[in-house]
């Protein structure tokens, strides 16, 4: 088990110095550098922060100075708020993305699969297509419409719940939590539907039956296990459209995460900051993807003896 | 102590009202053996699961009827009532051990669960009564493969498994779905007398459901055969066996009476001979891993296999699953890639050709698949279907193509009308005639016939043999047939070949073979055919 | 001749898995609704210039933000600019990025996966690898990168978004080719000595066909939603043109006092998923008769 978890580590590496060289690559064929915006630096001060940076070096040079950089865990300086090192910014606007990733995947899972299992036990009744109808709002209604909704209904008009920032007032988590967590929340419910369904009708389900078996113990310990393995296999993927949604959310309900960090850092074309903040979500989302793979071997006995037998 | 009367199942589909089961009556005593007979669509298996309410209720319906068991009636009581009798006072087996076995699960689990739901047994003496189990029926090394997944079982094991999961709570009636018929042939052998001694030992009462009324000669004491959801007949075994009254029981019986072949031979020898295998082989290579796939090793389906084949004869090759029969036949069709060896058709070379001559030369050797569902384009009517062979090697103009379209329809007894239906609309039967027809379409010297019957109800098997046979005649066809089924063998063939993991075991003219059987394995597969 | 015989009137006449698939989407009303909507909407969007009531960048500046009325039917932004003839504008933009986005997708997607399944074997396993790893790639963030430095037009747009889609057109176009080709009328096509482009369009083809369809029509939405979301951001489309996303990110902002500048293009942006969805999702039910409604 573990060589096979090594294995797709070093796997990974190419990927993410592919991604870096890439990333480098279109930075900095990207007309004008961070410092012509302003403008009333004086050419002469240009030309000495960009010596200073080292932007006049040849690009292979740095490139290779900053993978060199990275490997000592160090992504540069901002170039636009420059007492800043990257890192730091890195470092700080983290949490609270993860923390928003983290509450919406957990509003996702639990409304996700209760709608889902729910829907899958009396399938083609209310049971089924109330769920599922839901399920389908919260697919149509993207983020940045959903957002603004509830800000609207229960920020100005309900007044029950704060406006903006994270962790500043109680209550100030569930809004944006829930505006990423829908849509997730949507597809775990059809998602699981559809595995339970699949799992449902299997033979070994039949047999369970013919042992006069519980229908609690039937769905839970029989079913569960097959029927939520498609919405494993959907999470480790799901990190990637998390990690894009909370650029959306952070900026709706201003929550100084890394996400509005990097979309800042695009529009004021801050270099190290695009090219420290795509290289780590590459890394955060190779890392759950790896779980989700690892989970997924896990679950299923017959791959498990295959892997630990070392293939 | 099974009393049903009258039972009548319904399903509503959205085209309409299936009756499934109609008016069945028939007893059952403790400590018998019952056997229901039925081709698919009888109503035998939707019987006895509605008895344990497991059939789905929308679409299905119990209209009608009573089944008394110990003194109450089973198709009025509600779901927990029900929960009691299932898996402790009646239990099932199925047809496929694979599939019925939750593959998530170790085996002491899924054993000792009925134990738990139903019993008030601690988890130790649950695992004591399942230690017992396993090795009543059978299973070596039980401590160590208990703790095992159903997957490191083979077919035969996983079926024992079932078994012992099914008696462990010591029922007093065992249903038992079609056990045997996913099983090799030789295993078949085995869990039949491992039910039979089990049945003996418990003094069980079984209901046993099988297509075969040969399975169903040799375990039970009382017959009943269904068709359409109907009773047909009922009646002791030796009855049935010695005076079936209705015709459809004489059908089902003579279908599984091994017969020899009712026409001579028309083999001749020519010089060179019409089809020469020598020592063919194809491998397959092994990949393990999960994620990067390695070359680990080859698997040796064709193994060093010679034969050869008359002009006019009707060559069985028979074997069980893994056998790599079906592998040779497609290595001589050139549908897979043999590793070396040699096919010469009337001493023309068939592995060498190029890609542009081999493509001219396949219209002389053609194939019959097994499965009539998966072997016909499910988008092209029948007339496209016949249509495009004839057509690609020019054998016929735009002008005369629906003519003899139609001349290959009235060959394999087909009705003309139907020629511009899909093939999702017909029977199975019907559409093994289809590919039959589309194989002889292009005039072949060879036919390769990969298990055509196999998938097909009884009934039917026997009349397309039959066309087979008469095909052969009518247009001087040699085939090699491939088989695991020696009493189809037996009745088709002039030769055969015995196979066993790719290699050759025994051969030699059909009668011949089946009365002084030389080797061992070729013993074997004889002793499992049901003796009546 | 051929034809003649072929219509007599003696031969029963088959029903197709297409007729019959085509019967069960009709059942399906909501499908039907969302057909009949989509086609709403894409005549309104070709129609547009024609159309609509002003023009996209008239500004009227005195007037700034007012409420629907009768000489504006959704109201003014803080521009004076109409908000009907601006999500009418908006609907060519998202309509125009969503098939075409989706059919750049289809392009390579089916090219590529067609091609390994196909071949099969070793030339199968790299191409699939490469389409692993790609997957792995944070593809967002890249359409960003992109947007950033090349600018936002519609060119990019249409190629960078078609350029993420195709991976899974790719997997599933070539995951129902193996299953096509495994099967056994694929052999005796080939035992019979069939051209292989004989049998790729007679065969493989036709019965590859379903499956993609449906994949595409449930791609559009997510192109289509890919793309508001970039404009949202103000990393897509940008202002004077208008796109459903950059109309809703202005709406935020003046959400609490006007929200009608919010909620018409938010709604017509989800009623426009909402058909693609239930059309796309009527489709697979169609094709797949498991999940038939007995």
């Amino acid at each position: 088990m573990y060589i096979f978890i090594l294995k797709r580590i070093l796997q990974s590496i190419p990927v993410l110095l592919a991604v870096s060289l890439f990333t480098f690559i279109m930075v900095r064929s990207a007309p004008g550098g961070p410092f012509d915006q302003d403008r009333n630096v004086p050419p002469a001060v240009i030309k000495n922060l960009n010596a200073h940076y080292h932007l006049d070096d040849p690009l292979w040079k740095q490139y290779v100075d900053y993978i060199m950089n990275l490997l000592h865990g160090d992504f540069g300086p901002s170039f636009k708020f420059q007492s800043h090192n990257v890192n730091d910014l890195i470092l700080a606007g983290f949490p609270p993305t993860l923390e928003l990733a983290f509450y919406a995947t957990l509003f996702a899972l639990v409304v996700g699969l209760t709608a889902g299992i729910t829907a899958s036990l009396k399938p083609n009744s209310l049971q089924d297509y109330v769920p599922m109808s839901s399920a389908m709002l919260g697919i149509c209604l993207p983020s940045f419409v959903l957002g603004p909704l509830l800000l609207l209904i229960f920020g100005s008009w309900l007044q029950w719940l704060p406006v903006a920032g994270w962790g500043q007032i109680p209550g100030d988590k569930i809004l944006p939590s829930i505006t990423l967590g829908a849509s997730y929340a949507a597809y775990i419910a059809r998602i699981s539907r559809g595995g339970m369904l699949e799992v449902l009708s299997q033979d070994y389900i039949r047999t369970a039956r013919a042992k006069g078996l519980s229908p609690i113990r039937i769905v839970f310990v029989h079913a569960l296990r097959g029927g939520i393995t498609p919405v494993i296999s959907f999470l480790g993927p799901a990190i990637a459209g998390l990690l894009a949604g909370s650029f959306v959310v952070e900026t709706i309900f201003q929550i100084p995460g890394l996400g509005r960090f990097y979309v800042q850092a695009a529009f004021n074309r801050d270099y190290t900051m695009i090219m420290g903040c795509t290289i780590f979500f590459a890394f955060v989302i190779i890392v759950f993807n790896l779980l989700s793979d690892i989970i997924l071997v896990y679950l299923n006995p017959k791959l498990r003896q295959q892997v630990s037998r070392g293939h | 102590m099974l009393s049903v009367k009258n039972l009548r199942v319904v399903f509503n589909t959205r085209n309409g009202t299936a009756v499934a089961v109609d008016d069945l009556s028939f007893e059952l005593k403790a400590g018998e053996v019952l056997g229901i007979v039925g081709e698919s669509g009888s109503g035998k298996s939707v019987a006895c699961y509605s008895l344990l309410g497991l059939i789905p209720t929308p679409p299905g319906k119990i209209e009608r009827g009573t089944a008394e068991f110990l003194g109450r009636d089973l198709l009025q009581m509600n779901e927990s009532e029900l929960r009691k009798i299932r898996g402790l006072k009646i239990s099932m087996i199925f047809q496929d051990p694979m599939t019925s076995l939750n593959p998530y699960m170790r085996v002491v689990d899924q054993l000792i669960e009925s134990v738990l739901e139903h019993q008030n047994l601690s988890k130790e003496e649950a695992r004591q009564r399942a230690i017992k189990a396993l090795t009543e029926v059978g299973i070596r090394d039980v401590d160590t493969r208990i703790n095992e997944y159903p997957h490191q079982f083979s077919g035969g094991m996983r079926q024992r498994v079932m078994i012992a999961m099914a008696l462990i709570t010591e029922p007093q009636l065992l249903i038992a779905d079609e056990p045997t018929t996913a099983l090799d042939v030789t295993v078949q052998a085995q869990i039949l007398a491992l039910i039979k001694k089990l049945q003996q030992t418990h003094n069980l009462a079984v209901i046993f459901i099988t297509h075969d009324l040969g399975v169903a000669l040799q375990m039970a004491d009382n017959i009943i055969v269904m068709e359409k959801g109907k009773l047909i007949e009922q009646g002791t075994t030796e009855k049935i066996f010695k005076q079936p009254a209705q015709a459809y029981t004489q059908k089902l019986l003579s279908a599984v009476l091994t017969t020899s072949k009712p026409t001579p031979s028309l083999a001749e020898k020519t010089e060179p001979p019409f089809l020469q295998v020598k020592q063919l082989k194809t491998y397959f290579p092994k990949f393990g891993g999960v994620f990067i796939k390695r070359l680990i090793g080859s698997e040796k389906a064709v193994d060093d296999i010679s034969l050869t084949i008359n002009r006019g004869e009707i060559l069985g090759v028979v074997g069980e699953s893994g056998s790599g029969k079906s592998t040779l036949g497609r290595s001589i069709m050139r549908l897979v890639d043999a590793q070396s060896g040699e096919i010469l058709l009337e001493g023309k070379d068939l592995l060498n050709l190029s890609d542009s001559d081999l493509k001219k030369s396949r219209r002389n050797f053609q194939m019959i698949f097994q499965d009539p569902y998966a072997s016909l384009n499910p988008r092209m009517t029948v007339f496209d279907t016949l249509a495009e062979p004839l057509l690609t090697h020019k054998l016929a103009t735009q002008k005369n193509v629906v003519e003899q379209v139609n001349q290959l329809m009235d060959d394999v007894g087909l009705d003309r009308r139907f020629i511009r239906k899909y093939p999702h609309e017909f029977s199975g039967g019907q559409r093994q005639r289809i590919a039959i027809a589309r194989a002889i379409a292009l005039k072949p010297k060879l036919i390769i016939a990969d298990e055509p019957v196999s998938a097909l109800d009884v009934t039917i098997r026997a009349q397309i043999l039959k066309l087979l046979l008469e095909l052969t005649q009518k247009h001087q066809l040699t085939m090699l047939f491939i088989s695991h089924d020696m009493s189809v063998v037996r009745y088709l063939c002039d030769r055969v070949l015995v196979m066993q993991k790719g290699k050759l075991v025994e051969e030699g003219e059909t009668e011949t073979l089946f009365s002084a059987p030389k080797e061992s394995y070729t013993q074997q597969l004889l002793a499992a055919i049901p003796k009546l | 001749m051929q034809s003649e015989l072929l219509s007599s009137p003696n031969l029963e006449q088959g029903v197709s898995l297409s007729q019959d698939a085509l019967r069960r989407l009709r059942k399906n009303k909501m499908a039907i609704a969302g057909l009949f909507v989509l086609i709403f909407l894409i005549v309104i969007a070709l129609l547009t210039p024609w159309i609509a009531p002003y023009s996209y960048d008239g500004q009227d500046l005195a007037l700034g933000v007012t409420s629907p009325s009768q000489q504006h039917w959704l109201g003014t932004d803080a521009l004076g600019r109409d908000q009907l003839t601006r999500v009418m504008y908006g609907s060519r933009v998202s309509l125009a990025v969503g098939f075409i986005a989706t059919a750049v997708a289809l392009l390579i997607g089916v090219l590529w996966g067609a091609t390994a399944g196909f071949l099969g074997g070793r030339a199968d396993a790299i191409m699939m690898r490469i389409v692993d790893v790609l997957y792995a790639l944070p593809f967002t963030i890249f359409i960003i990168l992109l947007t950033v430095i090349f600018g936002s037009s519609m060119l990019l747009l249409f190629l960078a978004i078609g350029a993420v889609e195709w991976l899974t057109m790719a997997r599933i176009v070539r995951g129902q080719v193996l299953t096509i080709k495994r099967q056994e009328f694929v052999e005796a096509a080939v035992s019979m000595g069939f051209s292989p482009w004989q049998i790729i369009s007679r065969h493989l083809i036709p019965n590859v066909l379903g499956p993609i369809i449906v994949y595409t029509t449930l791609t559009i939405p997510s192109v289509i939603l890919l793309e508001s979301f970039l404009s949202f951001l103000g990393l897509g489309i940008q202002p004077p043109q208008s796109s459903w996303g950059s109309l809703i990110s202005a709406g935020v902002e003046t959400m609490e006092e006007f929200p009608w500048l919010l909620i018409f293009p938010g709604l017509t942006l989800s009623i426009t998923l909402f058909s693609l969805n239930f059309l796309g999702d009527g489709l697979r039910d169609a094709l797949d008769p498991r999940s038939a409604k007995d």
